[in-house]
C-alpha cells in the first residue's frame, strides 16, 4: 500500500508539473499572436460606417484599457494566474463583456456530449469487432470487415463527412445537416429538444466512428492476432477451454491495456473540440470556440480552452496511471 | 458465429432504422411550430454567434449585429439605400426630414416623426436621441461613445419632436453617423437605459424594439434567431411603407458554402447571404426557383465597395507613380476576373465602384476623359484606356454560357462593367525604367541593384474570391519580371492592414453610399492629417497611407459643401482624375455579392430588373424588401 501511496504523490506531482508547463506554453503563444484583438474590434465596430480618425485613435487608446493589456505581460501573467486558479478566464475579448467560462460552459456539454458517445462507440465496435477478427482469422465477415477499415481509414476526414451531407442531406434528405437541435425548441430534458439533439447527433456522430473505427479495429486485430500465439493462449485451448472463454478472459483482456491507453487519452482530447466537425456540420462546441477565438486575437479564450484541455488530457492520463497497476499487475510500482 | 452474424445483421437493421423514422419535413431546418409560409429564412453571415443572448449593440463588439437586430428591430434617423430605393434611395425614418444644418456646420437640427413606439408600448421621442448620445458619451467604453465624443459638443431636446446637435467643430456630413448605409449609431431606448446601472454591461435581453419585428426566440448556442412582426406594426418606421409580408424572420447560420446550397435547394434557407461564383452557378442550373440580382450573369449583386490592390505608399519602391502605373499595365483584369469571379464580376477602371448610382454620375460621363487619358513613359505615350474590357469579358463567357450572357450593349456595361487598362508590358518597362529600375535577364532590378519583390497580400481562405485574384494578379507580375509573390495573412491582415506592414493587400478602402453620389464616406479620412508615420496604427480608411494635396484640396472643398450639393460629383471626378493619375491603389471590380433568392415561399425580392432595395442579407437597409414580399403560391 505505501508503495502505491508513493507512486501516487510520484504521478500527482508530474500531472501538476506538466499542467504548470502546458498553461505556460499556451499563455507565451497566446501572446505571440500577431492579431491584435484591438484592431479587430476597432474593424467590427467602424464597420457601421464612416468613422472619423480621430475617434479611431480614442477608441483604440479606451479598447486597450477594457481589455486590460495596457499592463506589462508580466502584470497579465499575474492576473491570468491568479484567474485560473480561482477557475476564472476573465472576460472574452471578442464577446466582452461575456466571461470565458460561460462561453466554454455553454460549448463544453455539445462538445462532451458528441465526443464521448461517439468515442466510446468507435473504441467499443472497433477493439471487439477487431478482436473478434484477430481471433476468428477465417472468418469471411470478419475479414470483409478489416478490409472495409483499411479502405475507410485513410480517407480524409472530410471527405467522408462531406459524402454523408451529400447522401442525407440532399440525395436522400432524412437527416438534418446543421446546427445540434431544431430551430425554436425549448432546450432542456423535453422529448421533442432530446430526440431532437439525437436525430441531429447522428451524421457527425456516424462520420467521426467511421474514420476512428479503422485504427481501433486494426489495432486490435494486430494484438490479437499476436497474443493467439502465446503459449498460455495455445496451453488454454489445447486443454479444451471454450473458445469464447479464450477469447474474453485470455486474449482480450490482456490486448486491451494499450487500448485503455488509447482511450483515456483520446477522451482527455476531447476537450480540444473537433473543429472540423463542427465547421462541417454547424454542429456547437469548443473547437468552433477556440479557432474563432484565434481568429479575432482573443487571448482570453484561446486561454480558456486551452487550459481545460491541457488539465483535461492531464487529468486522462493521470487517471490511467493510477488505475494501471490495478487492472495490469505487470507495471511496476516504480 | 452464426449467432455472431444474426447480431450484427440486427445492430445494422436497427441503426438504419432508427435515424430514418421521422418525416423528412421534420427532419430539416426548418423552425418548428411555425407556418412556412408567413416565415423568411435568410443567412446570418456572422455565423455561430458566441454570446448569443447579448442584444446590446451599444456595447462594444458584445453581440451579433446582423442576426436582425439591426435589420428588423433597432432603427435611427435615416436610411441611404445603396440602389434605388422604394421612392429615392434617402429615406426618413425616425426623422421627419432631412438635417438642417447653420452655416458653419456646427450646429445639426432634426425634426423626429410622432406616432411611432417601441415595441413595449412606450413612444419614441426626441429623449431618445438625446439619451443615446448622453449615454454614450458618458461612458467611454461604449460602441459610438468616441464618434460621438469627438464630434458632440452638447444636445438638446426642447421638444418632444426636435434634436438640436452642437458640434465641437464645423461637420457638414455629421448626420452621416445616423445615416444607414450598412449599419449606423442606433437609437436606444431611454426609458430601458435609464434603469440600468452599467450601459456597457447591459445584455439588453429580450430587447425593446423600434423596428417592425420583435424577438420571438433565440438559440442559446447562437445557431438561429426568429423575430416575429409586431402587432402594432404600423407604429414603426418600416410600417409607414406598408405591410412587410413575412410575419417571421428567421436569421440562421447554415454553415459553409456548400450547406448553404445544399439548403436552398431543399428550400430551407430563402436567402443566401453570399455563396462562392460556383456555388452560385449550381443553383442557377438546379433550382429554377433561385433567383440572384441579375437574371443571368454575372448574378451577384455589386456592392459600393471596390476591391484593389492597395499599395503601401510608405514603401519606398512603391512611393514612385510610375512604378504603381506599371504594375497596373502588367495586369490583363480578363484574367483576373475569370480567376476570381469566373467572370462573374463588374470591373471598374476608376476608382468609384461601378454600382448604385455611380455609373451615371462617375463611370460614364467619364468615359470620354478615360479614352482621352495620356501616360507619358519617357519613351513613348499611351492611352491606356480599353472601353471595350467588359464587353469582351461578356463575349469570352458567351460560347460555354449561352443564353446567359447578356447581348444588349448597355446591359453589358451594367452586368460587367465598362472598360479597364490595356495590358501593355512595354510600356510598363518603359516607366519602371524612367523610375531608375532596370532589367537583369528577365528579372527587374530596384534602383539600388536589388530584385524588385512585391508581395500581394490576401486573407486566404477566409476570402477565396479575393485570393484567387491576388494569386492571378502574382502570376501576370511575375510573368512581366518582378519578384511577386503572394502573401497570406489570413487572419492577421486586420492587424497588418492597420500596422502598414504589407507591400500591396487585395482589400477596399473604398466604399461609398451606393445610392448618393457623396463620396466622403470613405473620403474624408483620406486626408493627410490622418496618414500615420510609418510602423504606427492606420486608422480607417487609408489603408495605402497615401497623401497628395490636391486630395487634401477636394477634402476640405467638400467639407465646406452640403452633402446633396452637385458640387460634390464635380468634386468627386476631380478625385477620379487625381486617383487615376496618381494609382495610389488600383481599381479591380465591384464586390460581388452572390445573394441567391429562393422564390418557393416568398417573391418580390429586388433584382437589378426591380432595384428597389439591396438584398444582402447582413445590410441594415434590406429590411426594406420585407414590405415588397408577398407569400408564393
Amino acid at each position: 500500500m505505501n508503495a502505491y501511496l508513493a507512486y501516487f504523490a510520484k504521478r500527482l506531482v508530474q500531472f501538476v508539473v506538466v499542467v504548470f508547463i502546458g498553461v505556460n506554453l499556451a499563455f507565451v503563444i497566446t501572446h505571440a499572436s500577431p492579431i491584435d484583438p484591438v484592431e479587430q474590434s476597432i474593424a467590427a465596430v467602424t464597420s457601421f460606417g464612416s468613422t472619423a480618425p480621430e475617434a479611431i485613435a480614442a477608441m483604440r487608446s479606451s479598447l486597450q484599457e477594457l481589455y486590460g493589456l495596457k499592463g506589462t505581460v508580466a502584470e497579465q501573467y499575474v492576473t491570468f494566474w491568479s484567474r485560473v486558479l480561482r477557475g476564472d478566464f476573465g472576460p472574452s475579448l471578442s464577446a466582452f463583456p461575456t466571461p470565458v467560462s460561460s462561453l466554454i460552459g455553454r460549448a463544453l456539454p455539445w462538445t462532451a456530449g458528441l465526443l464521448i458517445v461517439s468515442t466510446l462507440i468507435t473504441w467499443v465496435l472497433g477493439n471487439l469487432l477487431g478482436g473478434l477478427a484477430g481471433y476468428y482469422q477465417r472468418n469471411r465477415t470478419l475479414k470483409l470487415m478489416g478490409v472495409v477499415a483499411m479502405g475507410v481509414h485513410p480517407i480524409p476526414y472530410y471527405i467522408v463527412a462531406l459524402m454523408l451531407l451529400i447522401i442525407f442531406g440532399f440525395l436522400w434528405p432524412v437527416l438534418p445537416i446543421t446546427g445540434g437541435s431544431a430551430m425554436n425548441l425549448q432546450q432542456g430534458w423535453n422529448w421533442p429538444f432530446v430526440s431532437s439533439v439525437a436525430r441531429h447527433s447522428i451524421l457527425p456522430a456516424l462520420s467521426l466512428i467511421l474514420i476512428g473505427l479503422g485504427s481501433w479495429f486494426l489495432g486490435m486485430r494486430s494484438l490479437v492476432s499476436n497474443i493467439v500465439t502465446e503459449d498460455y493462449v495455445v496451453y488454454a485451448e489445447t486443454a479444451g477451454l471454450d473458445s469464447r472463454r479464450v477469447l474474453g478472459s485470455y486474449v482480450m483482456r490482456n490486448a486491451l491495456a494499450p487500448q485503455v491507453t488509447g482511450l483515456a487519452m483520446s477522451l482527455g482530447g476531447i476537450f480540444n473540440g473537433a473543429v472540423i466537425t463542427e465547421k462541417v456540420f454547424g454542429y456547437p462546441g469548443v473547437g468552433t470556440l477556440l479557432v474563432d477565438a484565434v481568429y479575432a486575437g482573443d487571448y482570453g479564450l484561446v486561454l480558456g480552452v486551452t487550459t481545460v484541455s491541457i488539465i483535461a488530457v492531464s487529468v486522462g492520463v493521470l487517471v490511467i496511471d493510477l488505475l494501471y497497476p490495478l487492472i495490469d499487475p505487470r507495471v511496476e510500482l516504480r | 458465429m452464426t449467432r455472431l452474424r444474426a447480431w450484427l445483421l440486427a445492430a445494422a437493421l436497427l441503426a438504419l432504422a432508427i435515424p430514418f423514422s421521422p418525416t423528412p419535413a421534420t427532419a430539416q431546418g426548418i423552425p418548428q411550430n411555425i407556418p412556412r409560409k408567413e416565415l423568411l429564412i435568410l443567412e446570418n453571415p456572422e455565423g455561430t454567434i458566441k454570446n448569443a443572448g447579448w442584444f446590446n449593440i451599444w456595447a462594444i463588439n458584445a453581440g451579433s449585429q446582423s442576426n436582425g437586430l439591426q435589420q428588423a428591430a433597432l432603427d435611427t434617423l435615416w436610411y441611404i439605400d445603396p440602389e434605388k430605393g422604394l421612392d429615392g434611395p434617402w429615406y426618413n425614418s425616425l426623422a421627419a426630414d432631412k438635417p438642417v444644418y447653420n452655416a458653419d456646420f456646427t450646429e445639426m437640427r432634426v425634426k423626429l416623426r410622432r406616432g411611432l413606439f417601441w415595441s413595449d408600448g412606450v413612444e419614441f421621442s426626441s429623449a431618445d436621441v438625446k439619451a443615446t448620445i448622453d449615454i454614450q458619451v458618458k461612458n467611454a467604453n461604449m460602441r459610438f461613445s468616441a464618434v460621438l465624443a469627438n464630434n458632440v459638443a452638447s444636445v438638446e431636446a426642447p421638444d418632444a419632436e426636435t434634436v438640436i446637435f452642437k458640434l465641437k467643430k464645423p461637420n457638414s456630413r455629421f448626420h452621416t453617423n445616423f445615416t444607414v448605409r450598412w449599419g449606423a449609431v442606433w437609437i436606444l431606448p431611454k426609458h430601458v437605459f435609464d434603469k440600468v446601472e452599467d450601459p456597457a454591461k447591459f445584455d439588453f435581453n429580450k430587447p425593446v424594439t423600434l423596428g417592425a419585428y420583435t424577438l420571438h426566440s433565440f438559440d442559446p448556442d447562437g445557431k438561429w434567431y426568429i423575430w416575429q412582426l409586431r402587432e402594432d406594426w404600423q407604429r414603426t418606421s418600416l410600417g409607414s411603407l406598408g405591410k412587410p409580408g413575412p410575419k417571421y424572420l428567421a436569421y440562421v447560420d447554415p454553415g459553409p458554402p456548400d450547406k448553404r446550397v445544399i439548403a436552398q435547394l431543399n428550400h430551407e434557407l430563402d436567402v443566401i447571404h453570399d455563396i462562392a461564383p460556383e456555388g452560385m452557378f449550381t443553383l442557377a442550373k438546379q433550382d429554377k426557383g433561385t433567383r440572384a440580382w441579375f437574371k443571368g450573369f454575372p448574378y451577384g449583386h455589386p456592392d459600393p465597395t471596390l476591391p484593389a490592390v492597395i499599395f503601401n505608399t510608405q514603401n519606398e519602391n512603391l512611393k514612385n507613380r510610375d512604378v504603381r502605373w506599371a504594375l497596373a499595365l502588367m495586369i490583363d483584369v480578363k484574367a483576373v476576373s475569370m480567376a476570381a469571379y469566373r467572370g462573374a464580376a463588374t470591373i471598374s477602371a476608376i476608382a468609384v465602384p461601378p454600382t448604385g448610382i455611380h455609373p451615371e454620375a462617375y463611370h460614364k460621363p467619364m468615359e470620354a476623359w478615360l479614352k482621352d487619358f495620356e501616360i507619358d513613359t519617357g519613351k513613348s505615350k499611351v492611352k491606356p484606356y480599353d472601353p471595350t474590357v467588359g464587353k469582351q469579358i461578356a463575349e469570352m463567357l458567351r460560347p460555354s454560357m449561352g443564353d446567359q450572357i447578356p447581348s444588349d450593349p448597355a446591359v453589358i456595361g451594367n452586368s460587367f462593367g465598362l472598360g479597364w487598362w490595356k495590358t501593355n508590358v512595354a510600356a510598363a518597362g518603359e516607366l519602371l525604367t524612367r523610375a531608375g529600375f532596370r532589367k537583369q535577364g528577365n528579372q527587374w532590378m530596384t534602383p539600388d541593384g536589388k530584385p524588385f519583390v512585391v508581395r500581394l497580400m490576401v486573407e486566404g481562405d477566409l476570402r477565396p474570391v479575393m485570393t484567387r485574384a491576388g494569386t492571378m494578379i502574382v502570376q501576370q507580375w511575375k510573368q512581366a519580371g518582378i519578384d511577386a509573390r503572394i502573401d497570406v495573412a489570413q487572419g492577421t491582415l486586420v492587424t497588418r492592414r492597420a500596422a502598414g506592414d504589407f507591400d500591396s493587400f487585395i482589400g477596399w478602402s473604398v466604399e461609398t453610399w451606393g445610392g448618393h453620389q457623396d463620396l466622403s464616406y470613405f473620403m474624408d479620412s483620406w486626408h493627410s492629417q490622418f496618414v500615420a508615420e510609418p510602423g504606427k496604427p492606420q486608422p480607417l480608411r487609408n489603408w495605402q497611407r497615401w497623401t497628395h494635396p490636391e486630395l487634401d484640396k477636394i477634402i476640405e472643398d467638400i467639407r465646406k459643401i452640403d452633402f446633396d450639393d452637385p458640387k460634390g460629383v464635380e468634386l468627386g471626378r476631380d478625385y477620379v482624375k487625381l486617383m487615376t493619375r496618381e494609382m495610389p491603389i488600383i481599381p479591380l471590380m465591384a464586390y460581388n455579392v452572390f445573394t441567391a433568392m429562393d422564390q418557393t415561399y416568398w417573391t418580390g425580392y429586388p433584382t437589378s430588373d426591380d432595384p428597389y432595395a439591396n438584398p444582402v442579407t447582413n445590410w441594415g437597409n434590406s429590411r426594406y424588401m420585407f414590405v415588397r414580399l408577398k407569400p408564393a403560391n
